[in-house]
């Protein structure tokens, strides 16, 4: 092999060797070589959890930018966002870190925010709010097991005893063990009723067993259905009557409502007291004809006259009639 | 407490001819053809070997890691697995290892030999440094050289666990999840921390590897001695300095 053969060897060897560091350059850290493009915003947080440099920041979903840096800020911890060029962030929109996985796979999404609002310009602070982590979660969790072992722990305990104290099942054998006769008793007894039931003896047997009373009582709803629609006609034919009165119309509403009728029906009931009290007292001739007896024997005298009168007429034909008449009235 | 007293003349003899090839550096641009060589031995030739190497490492610990972690569910994260190990571990040391056994073991076998046979006394008598024209060059190409073998075992180790990841029945990650999951938890610096490893470790190994074949002394039965020595001596030093590079550049 000649010399020109070897160094071209070696400087495609080499070449390649640079080509193939630039490719794994670009590929793992995004070409920081040159002014990284887009714009940079400062998200602010209580703690970055496993959020690190080069993790995603997504929009809806979607990938619109990189963590850029992530750094120590006085009393909180900032993660400077990389944003692509073009893409709009709204003011009002709100990053939080959000866990892709189980282990330590997070990134930064940000919700769109609303569409009126002004895009952030580049360099300042998005909202941020606090996401529970798995550290969290499994916190909570933890802390619901042991609420959970304690309520069933106490179950357990009120279930089959402390040892000292029987528990709900120890006290249901026990009573079960001692009314055993009066259970089997019981039973004996549900057994015959049912088998009853079951033959279509008794009312309740009839009313399982016999399609009669079935008809019947649904003949009995029927009515009771057409009673309450009476009934139903009955109470607006009621509200409509209750209607009229209360507007005065009819005698009742003038009754009611028409104070002129009212002093009338007063005076009414105050005459009908008057005369009342003078009957009462035996004035006039009514009160006397009720008070006084010789009224009454004085027209008993004259009917019977009359009577006998009558009775002569027959007798005598009518010609005389009107003497007989007068002489037996006087 | 000879083999102590051994061991410091090994450190302060490699250490002097380290010196005296660095005083020799404005000399290499004239040494061209002698740098174009030893790159083409160090690099070109040893290409093959290692990718066959980092393919199957890379397959291998993709394999193992997917039996391991297919038991707790973390299968999916195999990539990133690879890729660090490959990168931060696996692949420097190997390509020093490969170098050691490949690279090391001729060059101490040729220095030792004309040393035996007073080549390189004669070089002296002439009043030509042998750092000059044996040693600057040989360090001067495993520098160049030694990153681009260390990229191209880290790639190709990354392939090969991505083949197995895919193939292997209770794996099965598709190609792009291994590579995502792998850029996601991987950053360039751990790559060039590899490099830097690797560069280490080559630079080492033929210094040493020169050293020992510029030091052998005897007839040709200490050329396989002195080869012999040069790669254990280099195989130890890997992994001691493995450990305080690995430290120094966390």
């Amino acid at each position: 092999m000649n010399q020109l053969h070897q160094t071209a060897r070696v400087g495609l060897f080499f070449l390649l060797g640079l080509a193939l560091t630039w490719v794994t350059f670009e590929t793992l850290s995004g070409g920081k070589l040159f002014r990284p493009e887009g714009y940079a915003l400062v998200a602010g947080f209580e703690s970055l959890k496993e959020l690190k440099e080069g993790d995603e920041v997504r929009m809806a979903g979607v990938k619109i930018g990189v963590i850029e840096k992530t750094r120590l800020a006085g009393r909180r911890a900032e993660a400077v966002l990389r944003i692509d060029a073009g893409t709009k962030i709204a003011s009002d929109a709100t990053a939080s870190i959000i866990m892709a996985g189980l282990i330590g796979t997070n990134y930064v999404g940000l919700d769109l925010g609303s569409a009126t609002a002004a895009p952030l310009a580049p360099g300042s602070e998005i909202r941020t709010k606090v996401t529970p982590d798995i550290n969290a979660i499994m916190t909570e969790l933890s802390a619901l097991g042991q609420k959970l072992e304690g309520a069933l722990g106490t179950f357990g305990t009120s279930v089959n005893g402390d040892g000292k104290n029987p528990g709900l099942f120890q006290k249901l054998d026990q009573m079960v063990t001692t009314n055993s006769v009066r259970i089997d008793a019981t039973m004996a007894n549900l057994q015959a009723i049912t088998g009853k039931l079951n033959r279509g003896e008794g009312t309740l047997g009839k009313l399982i067993n016999d399609p009669t009373l079935h008809d019947e009582l649904v003949a009995a709803v029927g009515e009771i259905q057409s009673t309450a629609t009476q009934a139903k006609s009955f109470v607006a034919d009621a509200q409509g009557i209750l209607a009229q009165v209360k507007s005065g119309k009819g005698a009742l509403g003038a009754l009611v409502y028409d104070e002129a009728a009212a002093q009338d029906l007063k005076a009414a009931v105050a005459n009908l007291r008057a005369v009342s009290d003078k009957l009462a007292k035996g004035e006039g001739t009514l009160g006397k004809l009720l008070h006084d007896d010789t009224l009454f024997t004085s027209a008993q005298s004259t009917l019977r006259k009359a009577d006998r009168a009558l009775d002569g007429m027959g007798d005598s034909g009518p010609i005389s009639a009107v003497g007989i008449v007068a002489t037996s009235l006087f | 407490m000879k083999a102590i007293i051994t061991v410091f003349e090994g450190f302060g003899s490699t250490l002097q001819l380290l010196v005296q090839a660095a005083s020799h550096l404005g000399s290499l641009p004239r040494q061209r053809a002698r740098f174009i060589e030893q790159c083409y031995l160090i690099g070109y030739t040893t290409l093959p070997i290692v990718a066959i190497l980092s393919f199957f490492i890379g397959s291998v610990l993709a394999l193992q890691a997917g039996y391991s972690m297919q038991n707790f569910g973390a299968k999916q994260f195999i990539g990133s697995l690879v890729g660090l190990s490959m990168a931060r571990e696996l692949g420097p040391v190997m390509v020093a290892i490969l170098l050691a056994g490949r690279v090391g073991s001729a060059i101490t076998a040729e220095l030792a030999s004309m040393k035996v046979y007073q080549e390189v006394d004669a070089l002296v008598t002439m009043n030509i440094p042998p750092a000059r024209i044996l040693v600057l060059p040989r360090l001067a190409a495993v520098l160049v050289m030694v990153p681009v073998l260390a990229i191209i075992a880290d790639l190709v180790g990354w392939f090969g666990g991505a083949i197995v990841a895919k193939n292997v029945a209770f794996i099965s990650i598709e190609p792009e999840a291994y590579f995502s999951v792998l850029r996601r938890y991987m950053k360039f610096q751990d790559v060039l921390n590899g490099l830097i490893k690797a560069e280490t470790f080559g630079f080492v190994v033929v210094l040493v590897c020169c050293n020992i074949g510029l030091n052998t002394r005897g007839g040709p039965r200490e050329i396989g001695a002195a080869v012999t020595r040069a790669v254990v001596a280099s195989l130890i030093l890997i992994l001691v300095l493995d450990y305080f590079v690995t430290k120094a550049l966390m």
